[in-house]
Parts: C-alpha cells; sequence; structure tokens
C-alpha cells in the first residue's frame, strides 16, 4: 500500500498490477501489500503459515550459505519432493508380490513420465540420506548442539534413524532381485541379535522369510507410517529452533 | 502442579535456558523476506533442476524380478549399510549388526549432554584446536580402518609372500582373526571350544520355558567378540589418551571433534570398503576388479 504510489506516469505495467492485486479477491488472499517495505516483508512471513515457519527477521550471519550451506532445508525440501512424487507413484504400484515388478515394468514403459517420476523418487532418497548426514556433520562442526539445543540435536537424530528407515523401507517395494536382498541381509543383521532379534525379525517381515507379508509391512511403514512421525519430528525441530532463539552463534 | 512441584522442592520452574534467551541486536539482523527466502528459493529452484536432470540421464536400477531361489553374489545392502555389512565380515553378527549401531546412535544423541561448554557455539571449528583435531581424528580413522580391513583380510600375508617368501609358520596366528582364532582353539583344551552353558547352567526347561540351546566356544567369543569390542572402545579411548598427552585435545570440546572425526572418517571407510571394495563372495578386490553381482 504505502509505497505503490505511483511516481511521474502510470504505464501500461503499473495500470495492470493495481488491477491485479487492488480487489477483494486479491486482498482476500495475501492481506500484507507488496513486500517492498520492511513492515510488509515481516507481515509477508508473519501472515503466511508455510513461510511463517521462519523468524521474521535473522541474524546477519546465518544467511551465509556457508554457515549452513542450506543442508537442513534440502533435507526439508527432499522430504517434500519425496512425498510429492512418492504420490504419483501409488497411483499405479500395487504392493502384491504379484503385481509390484510387473507395475515396476509398466511404469518405466507405458506411464508418460512414469520413468522420470520414478528416477527422481529414487535419486531424491539417496540424496535425502547424504544431506541429512552432511547437516549432522556441519551442525556437530559449527558446535550448534549446545545448550540449549541438545534436544533438538536428540531430535535430529530420530529424524536421521527415520530418514534410513524411510529409504530401507522403500528400497524392497521394486520387489528385483536388488530389492529382494538387500533387504534379506539387512533384516538378517536384526536377527542376529540376541534374544530378541529373531522375534523382531519376525514381525518386521511377517514371517521367516521376506514374502508377501515383507512387501505389505513395508509397504504401508513406507507409505504412511514413517512418513508421518518423521513429519511430527521435523514439526517438533522446526518448532525447537525457533523456541531455542533461532540458528546458533557465539553468545 | 509444576509450578506447585517447584516451588516445594525449590527447584527452577523452568530451565536456565528458557530463562535467560541469547539478546538479539536488531542492528545485526536482516528481514527474512527477502534475505533468506531469496536464498532459499534459488537453491529450491538449483536442485531441482540438478535433480531433473540426473533423472533423466540416470535410470534407477531395476534388475530382475526378485527370485528367492536365487542369491546373487555378492548380496549387498543398500549402501548406508554397507558399513554395517563389511563389520559383519570381521565379528560376531550380533555386534555388527545389533550391538555396534545402537551404541553408535545413543553415543551420537549423547554427545551434546557431555560437551556442554557454549563457548564459541555457532560458528564454523572456531575453538582453538578445532583443526589439528578434526585431521587427526580423521586421518586415524581411515588409517585405522584400512590397517585393520587389510590385516582381517590377509593383505600383509599377500604383500609377504610376493615380496618375500612364503609367510613363516611361527606367525600363523598373525595371518588374520580367523587364523588367530585357530590358533587359540589348538592351545586351549578342547573342552573350553564348547561349553555346554545350556545344558548345564541355564536351565530354563526346569522353569517350564523352552531349553536354551546354548553352547559357548571360548576361541570364538574371544575373537569374535572379546577382540574387535576391545578395539572398538580401546583405539578410541587411547586416541583420545594420546591426544590429552600431548597436548592436542584439550577441552571436551576438542575430544568430541577428535572422536566424532574418528567416527564419520571410521563410518566412510566402512562404507566405501562395503561399498567399492567387496566383490563375489565379499572377498577385498581393487574398486576395478569389483563386478556387480551376475544374476
Ligand atoms: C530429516 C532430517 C532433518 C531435517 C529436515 C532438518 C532440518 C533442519 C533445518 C531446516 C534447520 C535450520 C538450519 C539449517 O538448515 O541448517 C536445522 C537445524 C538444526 N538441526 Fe536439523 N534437520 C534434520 C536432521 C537433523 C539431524 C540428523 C541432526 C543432528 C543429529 C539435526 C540437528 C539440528 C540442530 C541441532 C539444528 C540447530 C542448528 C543451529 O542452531 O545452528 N538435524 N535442521
Amino acid at each position: 500500500m504505502a509505497s505503490t504510489e505511483s511516481p511521474v506516469r502510470r504505464g501500461i505495467g503499473d495500470r495492470l498490477y493495481e488491477f491485479t492485486v487492488q480487489n477483494r479477491v486479491w486482498r482476500s488472499i495475501f492481506r500484507s501489500g507488496y513486500p517492498n517495505t520492511p513492515r510488509n516483508q515481516m507481515l509477508a512471513i508473519a501472515t503466511n503459515v508455510f513461510l511463517h515457519l521462519h523468524p521474521t527477521r535473522i541474524h546477519r550471519t546465518h544467511v551465509k550459505i556457508t554457515h549452513t550451506f542450506c543442508l537442513g532445508g534440502l533435507s526439508f525440501f527432499l522430504f517434500l519432493g519425496l512425498t510429492v512424487t512418492g504420490v504419483l507413484l501409488m497411483f499405479y504400484y500395487v504392493p502384491s508380490v504379484e503385481r509390484a515388478y510387473e507395475d515396476m515394468l509398466a511404469l518405466e514403459t507405458d506411464v508418460r513420465f512414469g520413468l522420470l517420476m520414478r528416477n527422481l523418487h529414487r535419486w531424491m532418497a539417496h540424496g535425502m540420506v547424504l544431506t541429512v548426514l552432511l547437516h549432522m556433520m556441519r551442525v556437530f562442526y559449527t558446535g550448534a548442539y549446545k545448550p540449549p539445543r541438545e534436544f533438538n540435536w536428540v531430535v535430529g537424530v530420530v529424524l536421521l534413524v527415520l530418514t534410513l528407515l524411510l529409504s530401507f523401507t522403500g528400497y524392497l517395494l521394486p520387489w528385483d532381485e536388488l530389492a529382494f536382498w538387500a533387504i534379506t541381509v539387512g533384516t538378517d543383521m536384526v536377527g542376529s541379535a540376541p534374544i530378541l532379534g529373531q522375534p523382531n525379525r519376525f514381525v518386521l517381515i511377517g514371517g521367516y522369510d521376506v514374502g508377501a507379508n515383507a512387501l505389505i509391512r513395508f509397504y504401508t511403514l513406507h507409505v504412511i507410517g514413517l512418513p508421518l512421525l518423521a513429519a511430527i519430528f521435523m514439526a517438533v525441530h522446526f518448532w525447537r529452533i525457533r523456541r531455542d532463539g533461532g540458528l546458533a552463534r557465539p553468545l | 502442579m509444576a509450578v506447585a512441584r517447584g516451588a516445594q522442592a525449590g527447584a527452577e520452574p523452568v530451565s536456565r535456558a528458557v530463562r535467560a534467551r541469547q539478546v538479539r541486536r536488531r542492528e545485526e539482523e536482516l528481514l527474512v523476506w527477502p534475505d533468506l527466502v531469496f536464498v532459499e528459493f534459488i537453491s529450491a529452484v538449483l536442485f531441482t533442476l540438478t535433480l531433473t536432470l540426473l533423472a533423466i540421464v540416470i535410470n534407477a536400477p531395476l534388475q530382475d524380478r526378485a527370485n528367492p531361489a536365487h542369491t546373487p553374489n555378492p548380496s549387498k545392502a543398500p549402501w548406508y549399510f554397507l558399513n554395517l555389512q563389511e563389520l559383519l565380515l570381521h565379528m560376531h553378527p550380533a555386534l555388527a549388526g545389533v550391538v555396534v549401531p545402537t551404541v553408535a546412535l545413543v553415543a551420537l544423541a549423547a554427545i551434546p549432554y557431555f560437551d556442554t561448554d557454549t563457548d564459541r557455539q555457532g560458528e564454523w571449528l572456531s575453538t582453538p584446536r578445532a583443526w589439528p583435531n578434526l585431521i587427526v581424528g580423521s586421518v586415524v580413522g581411515v588409517v585405522g580402518t584400512a590397517l585393520l580391513i587389510g590385516w582381517d583380510s590377509q593383505r600383509h600375508v599377500l604383500a609377504y609372500e610376493r615380496w618375500v617368501g612364503s609367510w613363516p609358520e611361527s606367525l600363523e596366528w598373525l595371518r588374520s582373526a580367523r587364523a588367530l582364532q585357530g590358533e587359540i582353539a589348538a592351545w586351549l583344551p578342547a573342552s573350553l571350544s564348547s561349553i555346554p552353558l545350556g545344558e548345564k547352567v541355564l536351565r530354563t526347561d526346569l522353569l517350564g520355558l523352552p531349553a536354551v540351546d546354548l553352547n559357548v566356544n571360548l576361541p570364538a567369543v574371544l575373537i569374535e567378540q572379546m577382540l574387535p569390542t576391545g578395539l572398538m572402545v580401546g583405539l578410541p579411548v587411547l586416541l583420545s589418551l594420546v591426544a590429552w598427552r600431548s597436548g592436542l585435545a584439550y577441552t571436551r570440546r576438542d575430544h568430541m571433534i577428535l572422536q566424532f572425526s574418528g567416527f564419520i572418517a571410521v563410518f566412510i571407510a566402512l562404507t566405501v570398503s562395503g561399498t567399492a571394495l567387496r566383490g563375489e563372495g565379499m572377498e577385498i578386490f581393487w574398486p576395478w576388479e569389483v563386478r556387480p553381482a551376475e544374476s
């Protein structure tokens, strides 16, 4: 509002702009004016539920790319991208021993952009494991886990485990040789624990061998159980960053 | 309720962190819009583009349909678990597959509760001696892991036989962990290789529970459990001791950087070994000799 007062002559662009933003529909959606004044810039963050994950102001050292290398943000970005591509893949994939592999083949050949979606999902999943590990290292080497951020580091470790489990459960779904044997080797490790190993392995894969039960269990965990948990822990993670006074900086 | 309890015990109702929040100086702050939102937007765009390009150029693997009757050689877990699978080759499966990862995760989560000194927090490696500790920790981690893996895969024996002659009989126990186990078994009374704990001591069947089939093989316990545990606990402790005596690591943060860097280095070394160096039969090869499993 404040500074949209036109200077000398108003061109077609200015009039188009005013026509777009100065009407009741636009105003009902975006309540603050164009973010070109400090006040409107802060309102743009504070009145938007998504942007509101941020504070409105931030210490200047934290804007430098080399401080965080955007790694936490990229992990979150990859999580969102995996959700989008994952939902698209779910349209075509049926988690049964008879159909899973055929669906993968069909996805790659018969579905428009199916191969691209599958590739994206796969590389984003590997990428997320990497960015989360790197993010952990950046937090460590900047000493950003110290009080009062101890608990957020613990939340982070939980997120790391959830990320690995998400990737691992997804690994079985194509039901090819790679998937089957990787999960067999992986769950055999669980089974080797003293006393509780075998019962745990049995619960995890729903039997003594990786089969139809394991597929449906991994699928359910992969598409709803673990993403839900991860989203909850991410909400806590982000909330705590704000509560702990933003990112760590020297006292 | 919470307030009442706090007041009664004289305890602090809220933690120190909540009462004394760090002061913020307006003049040192920037507006999130545009300064941060812009950076985030650009990196999101760059990442989307890079990933899309990657997904166009490289296809996700899809092998033949799963066939439980046919085990590929080698069969490997996903890459981020290959560090554990590498460990599995050198020690008892319960140790490598369950105990080590559990202990590692708990230790990782416990870091901030041991290293609480907030001096120089929020800056890259800015405490004194941070870099030397990082470098020493990483180098020791990589070299130590390589040496141990090399020893257990008899690389030194191969080198010796290639350049000198056949490996001396008297040094048989230095061949590998397995060879050492064989030597110990030959040296100890045979009865110690099979101690029937289940039958004699843990008589669960007397309690109406299923009988425990526990047969302790002392040489196996020594080599598969005691030796690796001793190394995995002892070597980091030794590293910290040496670093402390030599003045390299002084504060807790120093030791944390030393140990964490060592841990990351070992993690990477194990992952690389499990991924790139292990071929058929999980034997060790040069990376260019490793062929993917044939199916
Ligand atoms: C799915 C996984 C994760 C996501 C999406 C995530 C996201 C984020 C984001 C967006 C930030 C803001 C600063 C930045 O980008 O670096 C952050 C900060 C932080 N993260 Fe994570 N994170 C994840 C995993 C972890 C892990 C594995 C750890 C540690 C073990 C961790 C510990 C922390 C801590 C302590 C901070 C505060 C850093 C500071 O004050 O400078 N996070 N996280």
